[in-house]
């Protein structure tokens, strides 16, 4: 098993979450995949990046907040994060995708657990 | 034959056929791309462990350039591993970069070296089984038809962006008068307008930023689109296409005794074998893993019409011409408050 398929079962440890999945930032492309993740989720990786990179571009340039942390999308049934990881260069880096399912888990804590598994992915 | 143009994005037929049988008969050897820029694919049990192309930077461009990975830990564990380790091992173990991370931008590196290869021109395609020897080999592998998969991806993405023709070949500068001189754009969109001088094609300009092909290829038809640059001229097409003399080596002619790298079992090799060819490429050649840091020259500097030839042929270090130093300078500017961590 790769390092990054270790690394994302562990999220998939996280109660609720469906699917996670390891996407390229600068080119949208999902580096690595683990769980019950959707057909479409290289078409669903390629759209999330580029909402990365709006949401990075709609702080400005001088990014006075600080650089993009995280992405949540709230559905009635589902909580998608996206958490940006190893940013060094703007425009560049890894996106944590997760898939959780609402019905499943407690968002807030689902959130905090994966934030704390967040930083291990790329070890 | 695909030529980067929005109606022909599809990968090329011969490079699609060759890799979906290679990985049929489950190839333990290399697959010799011949054509512009051409290459060579690394495969053990018909997955891809490595590619080798003139036309996209490797690893270690990718990670010396991006300052990611410092260039003396970089060489320190490149002789520690010349000892019998494994690269991989020495990159991770002296906490030069994460197994995670390592594994990731290897997964990057090689589709976006397959996707230079798809949308490039391919004369043929040869198999030649053997043994593997690959410095920094993707573990696990990744499959052909995954990869293809991603090429085509690209190539409609980019086919999408309106207005962006034969982005292989063109050269880009900034649209006059349109961005002020103290403006920041961010996204590292400042970079590439530094560095967009007319000459240089995205391949250039991803060689010398340390980023994907596909990546810059993406972000300077996003900005063309914009107004932010324009194409001042497309490098012309080859000739002719003699030999892949530039982009292939024969896994064979790895030192041995000197390369830190991952060896694969396989079939009994052909009778007959490529010429030796000393074109040194950074995964697979690791006698000069310096002089990958220092910034690509523009294609037609070296290698007027076939970029894909001696275009990327490595220097030592301070060996720039004028031109090349200037944009050295000019990088160092952009980069050091990065990559010091000043």
């Amino acid at each position: 098993m790769s390092s990054l398929e270790d690394s994302l079962r562990r999220i998939l440890a996280v109660e609720g979450v469906r699917s996670a999945a390891l996407i390229d930032l600068a080119t949208g492309m999902v580096v690595q995949s683990a769980g019950d993740e959707p057909a479409a989720l290289p078409a669903i990786a390629d759209s999330l990046a580029q909402e990365a990179r709006a949401a990075a571009a709609a702080q400005g340039p001088q990014q006075p907040g600080g650089g993009l942390d995280e992405i949540a999308l709230n559905t009635a049934g589902r909580l998608q994060l996206t958490k940006v990881l190893d940013a060094r260069r703007p425009g560049e880096g890894l996106l944590l995708f997760v898939d959780v399912d609402r019905t499943h888990a407690n968002p807030a804590l689902a959130t905090l657990r994966i934030g704390q598994a967040a930083p291990s992915v790329l070890a | 034959m695909a030529t980067g143009d929005p109606a022909d994005a599809v990968t090329d037929p011969v490079l699609r056929e060759s890799l979906t049988s290679s990985a049929a008969v489950g190839l333990t050897g290399v697959l010799q791309v011949i054509g512009d820029p051409g290459g060579t694919v690394y495969l053990s049990g018909g997955e891809i462990i490595g590619i080798k192309t003139p036309g996209a930077p490797s690893l270690e461009v990718l990670v010396l350039k991006s300052g990611r990975v410092p260039e003396d830990g970089w060489e320190a564990a490149f002789s520690a591993a010349a000892a019998g380790t494994t690269m991989s091992a020495e990159l991770i173990t002296r906490g030069l970069i994460g197994a995670g991370e390592l594994e990731a931008l290897l997964r990057t590196a090689v589709a976006d070296a397959l996707f230079v290869l798809a949308c490039g021109y391919v004369d043929q395609c040869r198999p030649e089984p053997g043994p593997v020897s690959v410095l920094l080999p993707l573990d696990p592998p990744a499959e052909a038809a995954w990869l293809l998969a991603e090429a085509e991806r690209r190539m409609n993405a980019l086919a999408a962006i309106p207005g962006l023709t034969g982005y292989q070949r063109a050269r880009v500068q900034p649209a006059p008068g349109v961005v002020p001189a103290d403006l920041i754009l961010g996204g590292g969109r400042d970079e590439l307008l530094a560095l967009a001088n007319g000459r240089r094609t995205p391949r250039d300009l991803a060689f010398a930023l340390g980023r994907g092909v596909y990546a810059t290829t993406l972000e300077l038809g996003r900005m063309q689109h914009e107004g932010l640059l324009v194409t001042t001229s497309h490098r012309a097409p080859p000739s002719s296409l003699a030999t892949p003399q530039a982009s292939t080596a024969p896994a064979s002619t790895a030192p041995a005794s000197t390369a830190p790298a991952k060896t694969v079992r396989a079939e009994p090799a052909p009778a007959t074998s490529e010429p030796a060819n000393s074109e040194p490429v950074a995964d697979h050649e690791p006698a000069e893993p310096a002089a990958a840091s220092e910034p690509a020259p523009p294609a037609e500097a070296t290698n007027g019409d076939r970029p894909g030839g001696h275009g990327l042929t490595r220097r030592r270090r301070g060996r720039h011409g004028d031109d090349a130093g200037a944009d050295m300078s000019m990088l160092l500017r952009l980069l050091r408050p990065r990559s010091s961590g000043d």
